[in-house]
């Protein structure tokens, strides 16, 4: 559609002489901000990580050449690969289950006869904005083993303590399911805007043809959305592969590293002032991300 | 940029390869901030101030909390031996802060509160106190002077002394019959939590610290108490040794024979225990009094220090577990000021009374640590009172008893902090049952090794 | 642009079984919503205790021991009105900068052909995908040599113009007809003047609602402020809590654990409630916002 805007406006008669500069020269003008800043703030900063990368630099007095040997360090580092593990893991537990979730919950809140539609919609969004400090505190509370408020429930119903935050097994659940608390709002909210997006005379003719609801949310929601929810998949992958404020606060990292994610060893690195392993595992992270989501960003990027 | 210019207009295959070309040849040029700024003050030991009515401004940065409120009521007393210097005392997220300024050298403060732990890791970036500390030497516990050496420089002014004591609940060990003075060993301390468990049936009556860098921590009391530590003078590791196969076989043997709480230090689960009479036993640092005062509720008022048990007949009875000393940085402005208002403070009388005795903070002084210059830890003039929800008991004085016990002789490697994942994770897989206690001396200190020390 | 006329309830025919489905779905959500708000519940509520009480019993609420102890501590020892000051400028700043200047990216991207135009959206998806600790330590070096640790500029600057703003922009804009900018195209209004007069106008509804996403964006953020800012004044509400945190985060080995996690849940209380206020007064044009990324072209 951009495309034949493009063909129209070439067609259209000059008013005057400036316009047509102007309107190659305006787009660039446009996007000189986002450029500038991108410049300045991340690729400059970039190139001089990956500067920092062939160094074993810590923070003082001279920086020493070291080849690729911090890139030698972390691939055969059984804790890199650990957090790579980890949040790999941690993708598995959050994405699938909070896409469905957020479906879900989207498509109720979707109905506007829904009583209490403003309510709830507040009610989702809050975790998001409570800040990670108090909801730290607030795991570690909830999710005690013998004196938490999960585990009080749970033995109501004769199922015997969980070591939530204090078992290899258990500790990446837990914090999945922080995670899934805070950002499925936030979620909920970009799949209502990919919601109004559908046209509703599709829902009334699979209505007439007398197919349920649960038929017209597989048959046409799910795909109508398609291009929203593979938007919110990227964004969640790449807010679970640079996680590491969230299990930082709760687990530090522990119990023996199952919450360790790649981010956080990442930021071990840098607290320890090894700041060239910092520098190169960086980027191995970068490369990683960026070749997740390659796959989506062919999709999602606008045809030139 | 060539982006904007109308003029090229090279295509987009182009334009990725003139941006990768030049990118290369910033690299190469060696673009970007300079490596190796910061911290390049080339003298490295602070003379020892000689001005006679020094003046101006220091910036001291503390650990938000009561602490800082304590040290903030003492500049008051400062001023009035120091009227000219300002003190800027500051509360700050310390570990978040200290290492990112010091970097870049930019806002520096003069005076930092740090844990004696991460002393070593920053010791490139702080004065050398050798001089200024002669004077005072030979009355700081040894311990002390040992955690914050790096190659013969001290590179920290020790503040407080952290003897670990046996905790016990008094009235418990009264209905099952134990007497508390008799465990003068861990054998007998196992002997005791074994009658106690055959009084009350389903108690696990010794703490095993679960969280991995606490049970580090307590590790290297126990080790303090035989002298020794993860790491010689040189810097060498030196955790296979008897004494660590003797702790490390110790504590097994109490999570062997179901003898223990494991539990986080005073997590729910913890004081849960400790409240309920299962868990009588705490081998811990002075600053386990805090519980009693704060956490416990059902148990208040039964709990009682004494010593550690010792390893042999006629060893040490008390070993260092944590502590702090302050540090200034050489980037500084006014690292000699800072030094007097640290000097007051540890070392001048109206100084280390007002830092750990009765203040609007600790109305009954601040009673978990005790001052680690020796003339002000005297047994006999306690500085905070006895302990009130610990039946009255007076800490200071079993306290300082024992911190004069402490063995020196055991300092700190920098990289101890960075060895939690590796031996603070291998406690815990002891206790779990996977490791046996030569896996985890193994392990390691293979670990470590490879890790830490090859890549200092 | 096409308005709701057929809501979706609409295609609802009535019948016991919907009502029921209505009942279930209202239990549903009733239930989902009171997991999302009961810990945060929790937090509130137990700001009120005193701080022995919430670590003693955590899960007890005595009304009659309620005190407001926690958030006078908080107010006396905490500079917690000069960190709420700090967020306010530094929220007018970046998200101004971010309100004005992402639309006129998107603008770009969404209704012109020009040359580079994927690689410079290849390098907005870039920075969507920089996570941020990768860039924490050489960007602290760079506002060292720019001389601008500590300072507002530092703290507004990097990220200013926010990638995600831009995408969602991109997508907001390409809803607005084409037929509407060449009509004042031809009218002789410049290309800026498209986007001021034309564009912003319509779109306006989005830049609520990225209003409202960037606000809470900015004011939740606390990585980069915790590194650059140093002094008091400099520090930024999240700066202020997680110094806070310190205490309590990692190892309770402090002696006023139980006072600062009271201070804490009491400092999180009053950072929670202004963005909570601002939400709910702001719902509905957020809500629009979200209707006008999708708008049916």
């Amino acid at each position: 559609m951009t495309m034949s805007t493009t063909l129209r406006a070439r067609a259209l008669p000059r008013a005057r002489k400036g316009i047509f500069l102007t309107r190659t020269l305006a787009p660039y003008l446009f996007v000189l901000p986002f450029v500038a800043v991108f410049v300045a703030f991340s690729v400059y900063p970039l190139l001089f990580t990956l500067r920092l990368s062939f160094t074993n630099w810590r923070g003082i007095g001279p920086a020493e050449w070291v080849g690729l040997g911090n890139y030698s360090y972390l691939l055969t580092n059984a804790g890199f690969w650990q957090g790579l593990a980890n949040s790999g893991a941690l993708w598995l537990l959050i994405v699938p289950a909070q896409m469905v979730l957020a479906v879900i919950v989207a498509v109720l809140l979707n109905d506007m006869k829904l009583r209490l539609r403003g309510f709830y919609r507040v009610a989702f969004i809050v975790p998001f904005v409570t800040p990670l400090v108090a909801i730290a505190q607030i795991w570690i509370v909830l999710f005690d083993q013998n004196y938490g408020a999960i585990n009080s429930v749970l033995g109501l119903i004769g199922i015997p303590p969980i070591g939530w935050l204090t078992t290899s097994a258990w500790a990446k659940p837990t914090l999945a399911l922080l995670f899934l608390w805070k950002t499925t709002g936030f979620i909920v909210i970009i799949l209502l805007s990919g919601l109004q997006a559908i046209d509703d005379t599709l829902y009334e003719a699979a209505d007439l043809d007398g197919a349920s609801r649960s038929r017209q949310l597989w048959s046409i929601t799910v795909p109508l959305l398609r291009r929203t929810l593979l938007f919110s998949v990227v964004l969640q992958t790449l807010a679970v592969f640079q996680m590491f404020a969230e299990p930082f606060v709760v687990t530090q990292g522990g119990p023996y590293g199952s919450t360790t994610t790649a981010g956080l060893y990442l930021y071990d690195n840098i607290t320890r002032a090894d700041l060239g392993t910092g520098a190169a595992n960086s980027f191995l992270l970068v490369i990683l991300v960026l070749a997740l989501s390659l796959g989506f960003v062919r999709l999602l990027r606008p045809k030139d | 940029m060539n982006l904007t210019s109308r003029q090229g207009r090279p295509g987009p295959r182009r334009l990725i390869a003139v941006g990768t070309a030049s990118a290369l040849a910033l690299v190469l040029a060696g673009c970007g901030p300079s490596i190796g700024a910061g911290g390049t003050a080339s003298k490295s030991v602070l003379a020892v101030p000689t001005d006679k009515s020094p003046r101006g401004t220091i910036t001291i940065w503390d650990r938000p909390g009561d602490l800082y409120k304590v040290f903030d009521a003492t500049i008051k007393e400062f001023n009035k031996k120091y009227p000219n210097i300002k003190v800027k005392h500051q509360a700050v997220n310390i570990d978040a802060k200290l290492q990112n300024t010091l970097i870049t050298g930019t806002g520096v403060p003069d005076g930092v509160f740090l844990d004696d732990a991460k002393v070593g890791g920053y010791s490139k970036y702080l004065w050398n106190l050798r001089d200024v500390l002669k004077p005072y030497k030979a009355d700081i516990a040894p311990q002390k002077i040992d955690v914050n050496t790096v190659k013969g420089g001290i590179y920290g002014v020790p503040f407080d002394l952290d003897p670990g004591l046996l905790f016990y609940n008094q009235t418990a060990l009264k209905n099952a019959g134990i007497n508390a003075s008799a465990i003068t060993s861990y054998d007998k301390l196992i002997a005791a939590a074994k009658k106690y468990q055959q009084f009350k049936p389903g108690s696990k009556p010794i703490h095993l610290e679960q969280s991995p860098f606490l049970g580090q921590l307590q590790l290297e009391m126990y080790a303090s108490q035989l002298g020794t530590s993860l790491a010689d003078n040189n810097g060498k590791l030196q955790l296979n040794s008897p004494e660590y196969t003797r702790i490390l076989t110790w504590l097994d043997s109490v999570q062997k024979q179901g003898l223990g709480t494991r539990a986080e230090y005073l997590s729910p689960s913890d004081v849960g225990a400790l409240d309920a009479r299962n868990e009588v036993f705490v081998p811990w640092a002075i600053w386990f009094t805090f519980a009693p005062q704060q956490q416990l509720k059902a148990t208040q008022g039964e709990w009682r220090a004494m010593p550690l048990p010792a390893w042999q007949a006629g060893g040490a009875r008390s070993g260092a577990m944590g502590g702090s000393s302050f540090v200034l940085p050489k980037n500084g402005k006014n690292s000699q000021l800072a030094w007097l208002f640290y000097e007051f403070l540890m070392y001048n009388k109206a100084g280390y009374s007002a830092v750990y005795g009765p203040n609007e903070v600790y109305p009954g002084g601040l009673n978990t640590s005790i001052p680690a210059y020796q003339p002000a830890a005297n047994p006999k003039r306690p500085l905070f009172q006895p302990i009130e929800s610990m039946g009255g008991q007076d800490v200071w004085a079993t306290a300082t008893a024992a911190g004069k016990q402490i063995p020196g002789g055991a300092p700190i490697p920098s990289w101890w902090a960075g060895a939690v994942p590796y031996l603070g994770n291998n406690i815990q897989k002891m206790l779990d049952g996977q490791l046996t206690p030569r896996q985890v001396i193994d392990q390691s200190s293979k670990d470590i090794q490879s890790n830490l020390i090859a890549r200092q | 642009m096409t308005t709701l006329a057929t809501s979706p309830a609409a295609r609802l025919p009535r019948g016991p079984r919907r009502r029921r489905a209505r009942i279930l779905r209202n239990a549903f959500l009733l239930l989902l919503t009171g997991l999302f708000l009961a810990p945060v519940g929790w937090a509130l509520l137990s700001a009120f205790k005193t701080p022995v009480d919430i670590i003693r019993d955590p899960l007890v609420f005595d009304p009659t021991g309620f005190t407001l102890e926690n958030f006078l501590r908080v107010l006396r020892d905490v500079p917690i009105a000069s960190g709420f000051l700090t967020t306010a400028i530094v929220l007018v700043l970046k998200g101004g900068m971010t309100l004005f200047f992402a639309p006129l990216a998107g603008f770009a991207f969404a209704k012109y052909e020009f040359r580079g135009k994927s690689v410079i959206f290849g390098a907005v998806l870039v920075t969507l995908m920089l996570p941020t600790i990768v860039l924490i330590i050489p960007l602290l070096l760079e506002m060292k040599e720019l001389g601008w640790v500590d300072t507002y500029q530092a703290l507004v600057l990097p990220g200013s113009v926010d990638a995600f703003a831009i995408f969602w922009m991109r997508q907001v804009i390409s809803a607005v007809p084409d037929e509407l900018l060449d009509a004042a195209r031809v009218d002789g209004c410049s290309e800026f003047g498209i986007f001021w007069r034309v564009v912003l106008p319509v779109i306006r509804p989005g830049v609520a609602g990225l209003g409202v996403l960037t606000i809470m964006n900015i004011y939740n953020d606390f990585v980069w402020p915790v590194v650059i800012a140093n002094s008091d004044r400099m520090a930024t509400l999240q700066v202020v809590l997680s110094t806070l945190a310190q205490n309590i985060t990692g190892n309770r080995i402090g002696a006023d654990y139980a006072t600062v996690t009271g201070e804490l849940l009491a400092a999180s209380s009053l950072a929670l409630v202004p963005l909570l206020v601002l939400f709910i007064a702001l719902q509905k044009q957020f809500i629009a916002g979200i209707l006008a990324g999708s708008v049916k072209g």
